[in-house]
C-alpha cells in the first residue's frame, strides 16, 4: 500500500502522466468534471462528486467510427484506428465504477463486443476515491454500493486528514502502484487506517430503495395512469439521460462536408421524440409520458430481466440536475404503491 | 467474431428493378466486392442488413432473396427518409456497404415438417418471398407440408415480385392465392381485402403455421380470423418494425421491454409478441 500527502498531488498526477493519458477531476465554473490533464496543478480531489459521470472515458459523446470521401462510384472509406492507449482515470467515486461493470454487461453482451468500449475498458487504470460525505439525493446503498466501496477499482483510494492512501486491488494496479514516483510506502498505521475506512463505508447511510418486487410490478402498471401523472412536470430536456452514468443510447451518423466526412456515434436520448420515430411516420412513443415510461422501466425492468442487475447505481445525478426535480427515487418509490 | 461489426463490408450495385408502378420500390441486387465477404456473409431468411450510403447513412432493410439464390442478395426497399431516398437515386454500377446478416430469421427448424401459410399485405412481403423461394428450392421442398401464399396489395401496380408471382401461380406445390383490394381494367384476378380472402382460404390449422407480415391494419383485422381458424398463438409468426441504428443490440432504440427488436427480433411468434409491452 501507498500513500501521498494531499499537497503532493499535482506531483503524484505528474508522475500518473509517465504511465498514460490521465483523467481526473478538474473545477469548472459550474462544478467538477472528469478531464484530460495537461497540467498536473488541474486536477483535485476537493470535490463530492462530477456533473457528468465519467463514462465518456469509455464512451465519448462523439466518436469517429469511419472517415470517407465520397467519390462517383460511392465512397472511399477507412475505418478509425481503435487504439486508445493506456489511460488512468483518477479519482471516481464508488457508483461510478459499478455503472462500467454494469455498461460492460451490455457493451459484450451475446458474443457481440463493441470494440470501441471493450478497447477502452481494457486499457483503462480505474483509480476508485471514497466518500467521506453523503448527498441527500444519492441512493447507491441500494445497489449495495457504499461509500469506500473498493470492488471493481483497480487501485482504491481513501481520504485520511491530509493523506490519502492508495490501496492496489488488481494485478495492474499494483504494477502502476509500485512503479510510481511520488509515493510514499505507507506503514502498519495506515493499512489499519485504511481498513478502518473501507470498514466504515456502509456506516455513511444513503437513501435506499426496497427493489423487491419492482421490476415485475413495472411492466405490470405499464399502462396505468401513473405515467402521465409522474411525466406531468417533465421537459424532456433529457439531461438525466446525458448526466447517467449508465445511460448508453447511441445514434450513428455521418457528416460531411463538401466530399469528405465521418461517420460517428454519438450519445442520444430515449427522452427526445425523434429516437424512435421511423421514416414512415410511424412513432410508438410521441407522447412523453411514453418516454418517460421507457428510461424507468428500461432500468428498473427490462434490464433486470435481461441481465439480472438495474441499470442504475444510485449516483444522484439525474435527480441532482433535472430542471424540474423529479427525482427517479421517489418515481420508483411512488411506482411500486400503484 | 473479432471484425468491427459496425464497419459496412463494401458491395456492388448490380441490378435495380422498379417493382411497382408508383416507381417507389426499387429491388436492388448487391454483389460483394470480395469474395470471403460473400463466403462469410451467411444468411437465414427474415434476417435484415444495414444498407449503407457514406454521407447519408445506414438504414434496416429485409433480406428479399434466399440464401439459395448464391452470388448475391437482393433487397427491396421503399423510398422513403434520407437513406433510402439516396438508394433510389443510384444506378447500376454505384458502390455502397452493407452490414450483417442481423437478426434472428424464420425459424427454419420450426417451420420444417410443418404446412406453412404466408400472409403477406403490400410492401411486407419481401422477407417472405425470401422464406417462399428457401422452401421452394428444390433440395428443401420435401422438407415442408402443404404451402399456401395468401399475398395482397391495394391495387395490381402495387404487388412486388410479379413476375415470380406467375411462376408460383403455375406451380402445382404451391397455393397461390393473390388479391387486390380494387382491381383496374386489365385485372383477371381475384380482388378482395387480405382477411376476408384468408377467411375464405380457411387454411387447416393442423399442424400449421402462419406467418404473417404486413402494415399494422392487416394485421389487426387478419389475426382474429386465424384465431378463428384455432391456429394458436406460438403458431403465428411476425416481423417487427422499428426505428434502429446498430443493428446489433447497443444502441437501445429498438428496445421494447427485454427485448432488442434488432437482435432478439425482427421475428417473433405472438405468444411471445404478448410477454413484451406493446411498445412498437
Amino acid at each position: 500500500m501507498k500513500k501521498f500527502a494531499i499537497e503532493n498531488l499535482s506531483g503524484v498526477i505528474a508522475s500518473l502522466q509517465q504511465k498514460g493519458k490521465v483523467f481526473a477531476p478538474v473545477k469548472e465554473k459550474d462544478g467538477f468534471y472528469f478531464r484530460e490533464i495537461a497540467d498536473p496543478g488541474d486536477a483535485t480531489l476537493d470535490f463530492y462528486n462530477t456533473v457528468m459521470s465519467p463514462k465518456h472515458l469509455f464512451f465519448p459523446q462523439t466518436e469517429d467510427m469511419i472517415k470517407y470521401r465520397i467519390n462517383k462510384e460511392g465512397a472511399d472509406s477507412a475505418p478509425v484506428p481503435i487504439n486508445s492507449g493506456p489511460q488512468i482515470l483518477f479519482g471516481v467515486r464508488p457508483p461510478d465504477v459499478r455503472s462500467f461493470e454494469l455498461m460492460d454487461l451490455l457493451f459484450e453482451e451475446g458474443g457481440i463486443i463493441d470494440p470501441y468500449w471493450v478497447d477502452k475498458r481494457k486499457n483503462t487504470i480505474v483509480i476508485g476515491y471514497a466518500f467521506d460525505s453523503v448527498d441527500p439525493l444519492d441512493f447507491y446503498n441500494t445497489f449495495d454500493i457504499h461509500a469506500a466501496d473498493p470492488r471493481g477499482s483497480d487501485i482504491f483510494m481513501v481520504r485520511k486528514d491530509g493523506t490519502v492512501l492508495a490501496r492496489a486491488f488488481t494485478g495492474k494496479g499494483e504494477a502502476l502502484l509500485d512503479g510510481l514516483a511520488g509515493l510514499e510506502n505507507a506503514s502498519a498505521a495506515d493499512e489499519k487506517a485504511f481498513e478502518d475506512a473501507v470498514k466504515k463505508g456502509p456506516g455513511l447511510k444513503t437513501r435506499k430503495l426496497d427493489l423487491n418486487g419492482v421490476a415485475k410490478k413495472l411492466e405490470a402498471i405499464f399502462d396505468a395512469p401513473y405515467w402521465q401523472k409522474a411525466s406531468m412536470a417533465c421537459l424532456n430536456c433529457g439531461v438525466c439521460t446525458f448526466v447517467c452514468p449508465t445511460c448508453s443510447c447511441f445514434d450513428i451518423c455521418d457528416e460531411t462536408l463538401f466530399r469528405d466526412g465521418r461517420r460517428c456515434r454519438t450519445w442520444d436520448s430515449c427522452m427526445f421524440t425523434n429516437f424512435t420515430l421511423e421514416a414512415s411516420g410511424h412513432n410508438p412513443r410521441t407522447r412523453a409520458f411514453q418516454r418517460f415510461r421507457q428510461r424507468i422501466n428500461h432500468k428498473f425492468s427490462y434490464y433486470v430481466s435481461k441481465f439480472g442487475v438495474t441499470s442504475c447505481v444510485g449516483c444522484g445525478r439525474c435527480s441532482r440536475y433535472c430542471p424540474v426535480n423529479i427525482d427517479i427515487f421517489s418515481v420508483v418509490e411512488k411506482a411500486k404503491e400503484v | 467474431m473479432n471484425q468491427n461489426p459496425y464497419i459496412p463490408i463494401p458491395v456492388e450495385v448490380v441490378k435495380i428493378v422498379t417493382e411497382v408502378d408508383t416507381n417507389d420500390i426499387k429491388t436492388f441486387r448487391l454483389k460483394f466486392l470480395n469474395k470471403e465477404d460473400e463466403e462469410r456473409f451467411k444468411y437465414t431468411p427474415g434476417q435484415f442488413g444495414e444498407l449503407s450510403v457514406y454521407g447519408k447513412g445506414e438504414s434496416p432493410i429485409g433480406i428479399a432473396s434466399s440464401p439459395t439464390q448464391p452470388g448475391y442478395v437482393e433487397f427491396t426497399v421503399q423510398k422513403a427518409g434520407l437513406v433510402t431516398s439516396a438508394l433510389h437515386d443510384l444506378e447500376e454500377g454505384a458502390r455502397i456497404g452493407i452490414r450483417g446478416p442481423l437478426g434472428n430469421s424464420w425459424p427454419i427448424d420450426f417451420l420444417k415438417g410443418k404446412n406453412i401459410v404466408v400472409v403477406g399485405g403490400g410492401f411486407a412481403f419481401t422477407t417472405l418471398r425470401s422464406l417462399i423461394n428457401y422452401m421452394l428450392y428444390k433440395d428443401h421442398r420435401s422438407q415442408f407440408g402443404n404451402i399456401t401464399v395468401i399475398y395482397g396489395a391495394r391495387n395490381p401496380g402495387l404487388l412486388l415480385y410479379k413476375e415470380e408471382l406467375k411462376d408460383w401461380e403455375a406451380r402445382s406445390d404451391i397455393n397461390t392465392i393473390i388479391t387486390v383490394d380494387k382491381g383496374d381494367a386489365g385485372w383477371k384476378g381475384r380482388e378482395g381485402f387480405v382477411p376476408t380472402v384468408c377467411k375464405e382460404a380457411a387454411p387447416n390449422p393442423e399442424n400449421s403455421v402462419a406467418v404473417i407480415c404486413g402494415p399494422p391494419i392487416m394485421i389487426r383485422f387478419t389475426l382474429p380470423v386465424f384465431f378463428d381458424l384455432k391456429f394458436e398463438k406460438p403458431n403465428i409468426l411476425t416481423s417487427l418494425e422499428m426505428r434502429m441504428k446498430c443493428g446489433i443490440g447497443k444502441c437501445g432504440r429498438c428496445n421494447v421491454g427485454s427485448k432488442y427488436v434488432c437482435k432478439d427480433g425482427p421475428v417473433f411468434s405472438f405468444e411471445e409478441l404478448d410477454r413484451i409491452p406493446r411498445d412498437f
